[in-house]
């Protein structure tokens, strides 16, 4: 059976990278006595498939991977035993069984909104929605494969909103991930700055939420699934 | 503390994991309910440090079994370093954030000589003056421990304390004492702890010389102050403490698995080997126990491998079933078992065989030398027709490359024995051609050889580095298809030369050294020689004296205070015999050959099971 989990990173692990990440799930599935499937070959391991990389350096509130197993769990049951062994900061929230044909989420995610926290200042923080969507071109220096090189992120930035507390300012911004324009959560940080956000300013970073975007339809891998 | 770290300095370092702590299995006590507090510092990097075998049960020891509380720290990296001195953070523990000035003990393992301009480096981020002179009880004591303190003579005037031999039959005690006297003025603490088995304080000796430079004697300046320090050796390594729920690290170690202390010694004897001495006597654990810890090791960390280390894994007694036993038990959950070097036999490709059933894993034979005469004088017990037939059982079974590991500036080697390697190579690579499916690849790692103290090669002469040089060239002279040669830098191993025989005097080079920048000095992009030969020179010190010096046996040498319990007449006697070219047995196999290890403890071999295979 294929299942698919939803689980959050928090602030401690941040600075872990993919492969970390990998290594420490599948250490605490077999810690867990999870009855995960292997795949054959001369290096075995665990069938496991993770959404889109976290960047290092960015906790996440909605993570999601697959998973599959040689013999049939509850959600429940999965959850629970995963918990249990599971370091403090990574937990798993939702669990979900996946027809046999669902495709991979690396290749279903393909929005995703990052969430910046940063300190409320003297800077017009409620003007920049309307500031950054009204514009034609948003470039950027490119830290992605062609580093260095100017990128247009406007195409790939679907929405912006500010959202206010006591101290703090949160700012949401929902992007495109992969093709056409893949949207880094560092390139949205240098366009906060070149648009006057000070970079000390900023408090916190994190992904909020992945998405499986139709058209103006953004939906959660879990969404998708029912 | 920590807030900082996260928010202003990790964002802009390298492989922030390193310094985040936090990780499964980490023992965080409370502060103020512990007695002595000691900060365990890894004078390397994490991965590196991580992998180490001995700071894992000595991290599991304290923190489990005792009331003491023992934290981790390794040396920053270049980059986080500059980091954290531009924002004045002092260095850290990983478990409470703490600055390392704040323990009452910092414990340094030396594994390699030259990480002393780390542990200079980490007690400057610390806040600590370097020299043990400039410290007083308002400083934590600072200690170290590890192979490089059977000659701890370069490093006296840096240390308060030095442990010696196995850690985890002293550390507890050494707390316990450091407790107890924790109220007095660090003179009297520090006479308090000499009187320990192991422990050795440096400053409580005079040292002497002789006109011509040669160590003259030591003399202790009070009589409670023993003359000789005794190794400390674990008895009984089967019910020693092991620990079964290892920290498991988020990023990638160098040996990142679980791991499995099958004995601890060797009983091989080849002349040059430093470990070869100070670790004997051979103690095994029985298989029962071995298997019970990994399958609770396995249990706490999820690891996918198990590792079998020791200094000669293949010639643990119960090796054969152990092997057989563990791939049997987990191959289902994918779980492989690994062996590192390999003994030079046929055996040892079958249990390699059984192995990587699971997982490929690499082949590493050792034959150390291309000749027989050599492999005679430096005692490495291996035929040439043993070898072949190794490599040809491996090339058979599959394996498409293979690794060997050779010296070179072995005492009395000559332009024969070089090519000797040459010749080697070229034949197993012919059988590889023969025997596997198709043409193979043969990697040669070239060591130099450093003569170390306690070893029967401690009196012989260091080669120049410009021997060593000329050794390379005929060496690297003809290239060979499908023959890759890489080589240890020859200025590491001569600077190793210094360290390995060097007496209190070198501790103003290594000051200088320091203070001109040098540190990491074992990551070839750090290191530089130059500044380690101003340093020299500043401090009027001749390297040759200690590397390329012949010494007479009746000289007195600066680590003979150290007893090992290996008897001097016994290492005369192995070098002598080496330049004969008469080697000698096994004790495993041959009887006792008189090392006079087993005596000195009043222990024995400890052979847990009936050798098969």
């Amino acid at each position: 059976m294929r299942l698919r989990a939803e689980y959050r990173v928090e602030s401690n692990l941040k600075f872990l990278g993919n492969l970390d990440m990998m290594n420490l799930m599948t250490r605490a599935l077999r810690r867990a006595g999870i009855p995960f499937a292997l795949s054959e070959g001369f290096n075995p391991h665990v069938k496991l498939s993770m959404g889109t990389v976290l960047p290092v350096g960015v906790w996440g509130k909605q993570e999601y991977f697959d998973l599959e197993l040689i013999q049939d769990m509850q959600s429940d049951e999965f959850i629970a035993k995963m918990n249990g062994v599971l370091p403090l900061g990574m937990e798993i929230q939702r669990c979900i069984k996946l027809e046999d044909k669902q495709a991979a989420l690396m290749k279903i995610i393909n929005a995703a909104s990052y969430t910046f926290i940063l300190k409320n200042s003297d800077y017009d923080y409620a003007a920049l929605p309307d500031t950054l969507m009204s514009q034609d071109k948003l470039l950027v220096k490119s830290r992605g494969k062609q580093k260095g090189i100017d990128k247009d992120l406007r195409p790939g930035i679907f929405e912006i909103t500010v959202n206010f507390h006591e101290e703090s300012v949160m700012i949401s911004i929902l992007v495109n991930v992969g093709e056409p324009v893949n949207v880094r959560y560092d390139e949205l940080l240098d366009l906060l700055k070149d648009h006057g956000v000070q970079y000390e300013e900023v408090l916190d970073i994190f992904r909020s939420e992945n998405f499986m975007r139709t058209g103006n339809i953004f939906c959660s891998p879990f969404e998708k699934v029912r | 503390m920590k807030d900082r770290i996260f928010r202003d300095i990790l964002p802009n370092v390298s492989k922030p994991a390193r310094y985040t702590g936090s990780e499964v299995n980490i023992i965080c006590k409370d502060w103020d309910e512990c007695r002595t507090k000691i900060a365990f510092a890894f004078p390397d990097v994490y991965e590196v440090g991580m992998s180490h075998v001995g700071s894992k049960i000595l991290y599991g020891l304290i923190n489990e079994k005792s009331d003491h509380l023992l934290e981790r720290v390794y040396a920053p990296w270049p980059d986080m370093e500059k980091e954290m001195r531009s924002h004045e953070i002092p260095l850290f523990t990983l478990e409470s954030f703490k600055a390392v000035n704040e323990f009452d003990v910092v414990g340094f393992t030396l594994q390699y000589e030259l990480a002393i301009t780390n542990v200079l480096n980490m007690l400057d981020m610390s806040d600590i003056p370097l020299w043990s002179k400039d410290r007083n009880e308002q400083y934590p004591l600072i200690i170290a421990g590890g192979p490089v303190v059977f000659n701890p003579e370069p490093y006296a005037d840096f240390f308060d304390v030095f442990v010696v031999g196995d850690g985890e039959e002293v550390l507890l005690e050494f707390l316990d004492c450091c407790w107890e006297n924790r109220h007095l003025k660090r003179q009297e603490q520090l006479l308090k702890l000499a009187l320990l088995e192991g422990v050795y304080v440096p400053s409580l000796y005079s040292v002497h010389y002789n006109e011509d430079g040669t160590f003259n004697k030591m003399i202790p300046l009070y009589e409670s102050v023993p003359d000789t320090i005794k190794k400390r050796v674990v008895a009984d390594l089967d019910n020693a403490y092991f620990p079964v729920k290892p920290v498991l690290p988020y990023m990638n170690i160098i040996h990142d698995r679980a791991v499995l202390e099958v004995m601890r010694g060797c009983q091989r004897g080849c002349r040059f080997c430093h470990a070869g001495v100070v670790y004997r006597p051979v103690r095994e654990r029985s298989i029962k126990t071995l298997k019970k810890q990994a399958s609770e090791q396995l249990a706490s960390t999820g690891y996918d491998e198990i590792g079998l280390t020791s200094l000669s894994t293949l010639d643990y007694s119960g090796v054969d079933s152990l092997v057989k036993d563990l791939v049997k038990e987990y191959r289902e959950q994918g779980t492989g078992v690994s062996l590192p070097s390999l003994r030079v036999d046929a055996f040892s490709i079958e249990l390699a065989n059984e192995v990587q059933k699971v997982r490929k894993t690499t082949l590493t034979l050792a034959p150390e030398a291309g000749t027989q005469r050599m492999r005679d004088m430096i005692n490495k017990n291996v035929s040439e027709e043993q070898l072949l037939t190794a490599v040809k059982a491996a090339f058979q079974s599959g394996w498409l490359s293979i690794k060997l590991y050779f010296m070179d500036g072995l005492p009395g080697e000559t332009e024969e024995d070089l090519e000797g390697i040459l010749e080697l190579l070229k034949k197993i690579r012919t059988l590889g051609d023969e025997n596997a499916r198709k043409k193979v690849e043969i990697r040669a790692s070239i060591a130099s050889f450093v003569p170390k103290a306690h070893t029967p090669f401690q009196w012989q002469a260091q080669n120049t580095m410009e021997e060593l040089e000329e050794k390379r060239r005929i060496l690297s002279r003809n290239k060979m298809k499908r023959i890759k040669m890489s080589f240890h830098d020859s200025r590491t191993s001569y600077l190793e030369g210094v360290f390995s025989r060097g007496d209190r005097r070198l501790s103003a080079s290594i000051y200088l050294a320091w203070q001109k920048g040098s540190k990491f000095d074992g990551w070839s992009e750090y290191f530089n020689f130059s500044r380690w030969m101003e340093a020299f020179r500043e401090s009027e010190i001749k390297t040759e004296f200690y590397t390329s010096r012949l010494r007479s046996y009746d000289e007195v040498l600066p680590w003979d205070f150290i007893d090992t319990g290996v008897s001097k007449a016994y290492l005369q006697d192995e070098d002598e015999k080496a330049a004969a070219g008469i080697t000698t047995g096994d004790c495993r196999w041959d009887g006792c050959t008189g090392c006079g290890i087993c005596p000195a403890f009043a222990i024995d071999l400890d052979i847990k099971e009936e050798f098969r295979g």
